[in-house]
Formats: structure tokens, C-alpha cells, sequence
């Protein structure tokens, strides 16, 4: 073997290990603010939130900064529940999570929803810098 | 795992075919210890997170109903489900932040610095999320 192919594991492991990694910090520090505001406040109509009209959020969501802001909130999560997911079916007794068919179907997953996210983002509200 | 005894390498059993080693591991092993369920709790967080961010592409995509279509989910149960899955946001945060002193190392920067940093930083985050969302409202 030589050594390039040798280190070509180690490659695909540390891609998916700093995507689980950068998942989890954004579902950490963004997701909270997030359910609070718009799950919660806006609902109960404790505050005004701009998903609650038709006009403010199609204002927001037009934004391009918004738009990659959004994809990286909703994306970059699910590679880290992916992880997650498949190491808690492996300690719940679910050996076969480890193989390489779960982790096409988990990692697989992950990169659906980020195509979805991108598709919905860049064909729900044309891209306006108002 | 328990190492093998000295000569206990691969021994055939009685019919011939090599014993295999079982890891012993009962179904409900994470119910025995609090310490083990909230494992399994902080590893479950994903799932009614991925369920909130899956409700969220909805109402973005909503938006292409146009103004007439345009209905963001106002029912109880709705409150209800995101009041659950603030809980367990609550939980993922401050459990993946608080690893943060043992997972990154700044020379002469005692961890605890790191981890409040990394509490600052969501505390900072929030307020800026907030702000957007109510400060674009009308």
C-alpha cells in the first residue's frame, strides 16, 4: 500500500469528524435563540417576530446573507446528528449502525437535506438586497 | 475489555468451529445509572432537533404561497412541541459547549476561560438571532 492510499481514511474521517464537530457548534450556540423566538414568543404573540407576516419574512428570507446564513443553521446540524445517531443505535445494541450501509444511509441523509435546504432557499424567495 | 488468559488464544470449542467473544451488553444497561441515561439523553437531543430545523425548512418554503398562503404555525400543540425541543436545545448546548475546556487548548488559557468563552459567544449569538427576527417584525 502505498502511503497516500494509506492515509486516504484518515482524510475522509477528519472531513466528517470537523463536519460533526462544526454541526454540533452550530446546533449549540444558534438552534436555542431560534425555538424560543419563533417556536414560542412569536406564537404566543409575547413578541412581534418577522415569520408571523407574509411581507417581513419574505424581506428577511430574500436577503443573500440571510440565505447562507440559513443554510448553514439548518444544514450543517444534521452531519452532527447523523454521528449521533448512529453511535446511539450502536450503544442501544444496534451493531450493524457501524457499517458502511448505515453510514451511507446516515452521511447520506445529511447531504439530502442539505441539497433540500438549498433547493427551498433558492427557489421559495428570489434573492433581493432590500 | 478483558484481555484473553495466557494460552486461551483462538481454542477451538468442542464441535470445532473457533469461539467467538460476546460483549456483554444488556438492552437496558443505560437505565441502570443516571449518569449512563443522560448519556443516552444528550446522544437523543438530535433527533427533536432535526425535527424543529425539518419544521423550520417548511416555513421557509411556505413562503412561496404567496401572501394569501402564507399561515405560520400559531396551534398549542405547536407551542408544546418547541417548549420539548427547547429542552433538549437547552441540554445540547450547555453540554457541547461545556466540553469545549477539554476539546480545544490555547496555551497559558485555563479551560474554564475557554468554556465561558464559548458561553459568551451563545449568549452573544442569541441576542443577535433575536434582535433579527423581532427587530424585522412589524
Amino acid at each position: 500500500m502505498t502511503s497516500e492510499a494509506r492515509r486516504r481514511p484518515a482524510f475522509a474521517h477528519l472531513v466528517w469528524w470537523f463536519l460533526f464537530a462544526q454541526g454540533g457548534v452550530v446546533a449549540a450556540i444558534l438552534i436555542p435563540a431560534h425555538i424560543l423566538v419563533q417556536g414560542i414568543l412569536g406564537p404566543l404573540g409575547i413578541v412581534p417576530v418577522a415569520d408571523r407576516h407574509y411581507d417581513t419574512w419574505v424581506r428577511l428570507v430574500g436577503n443573500p446573507i440571510v440565505k447562507l446564513y440559513l443554510l448553514v443553521l439548518i444544514a450543517l446540524p444534521f452531519f452532527h446528528f447523523a454521528h449521533r445517531l448512529r453511535y446511539l443505535l450502536v450503544d442501544l445494541g444496534v451493531p450493524a449502525a457501524r457499517s458502511l450501509p448505515a453510514q451511507v444511509i446516515f452521511y447520506g441523509g445529511a447531504i439530502v437535506v442539505t441539497a433540500v435546504t438549498i433547493w427551498v432557499l433558492l427557489t421559495t424567495v428570489p434573492i433581493s438586497f432590500g | 475489555m478483558k484481555a484473553p488468559p495466557a494460552g486461551a488464544e483462538a481454542p477451538a470449542s468442542a464441535d470445532g468451529r473457533p469461539r467467538v467473544y460476546k460483549t456483554g451488553m444488556s438492552r437496558g444497561w443505560w437505565l441502570r445509572r443516571r449518569h449512563y441515561f443522560l448519556y443516552i439523553v444528550r446522544e437523543f437531543t438530535s433527533v427533536p432537533l432535526a425535527l424543529w430545523l425539518l419544521w423550520f425548512l417548511v416555513e421557509i418554503q411556505r413562503a412561496s404561497n404567496g401572501p394569501k398562503g402564507y399561515m405560520p404555525h400559531s396551534s398549542p400543540a405547536f407551542v408544546a412541541f418547541s417548549v420539548v425541543c427547547l429542552g433538549f436545545a437547552l441540554y445540547h448546548s450547555i453540554t457541547f459547549l461545556s466540553l469545549a475546556g477539554v476539546i480545544i487548548h490555547v496555551k497559558g488559557v485555563p479551560p474554564r476561560v475557554i468554556v465561558l468563552s464559548q458561553f459568551a459567544m451563545w449568549l452573544l449569538a442569541s441576542v443577535v438571532i433575536a434582535a433579527v427576527l423581532i427587530g424585522f417584525a412589524r
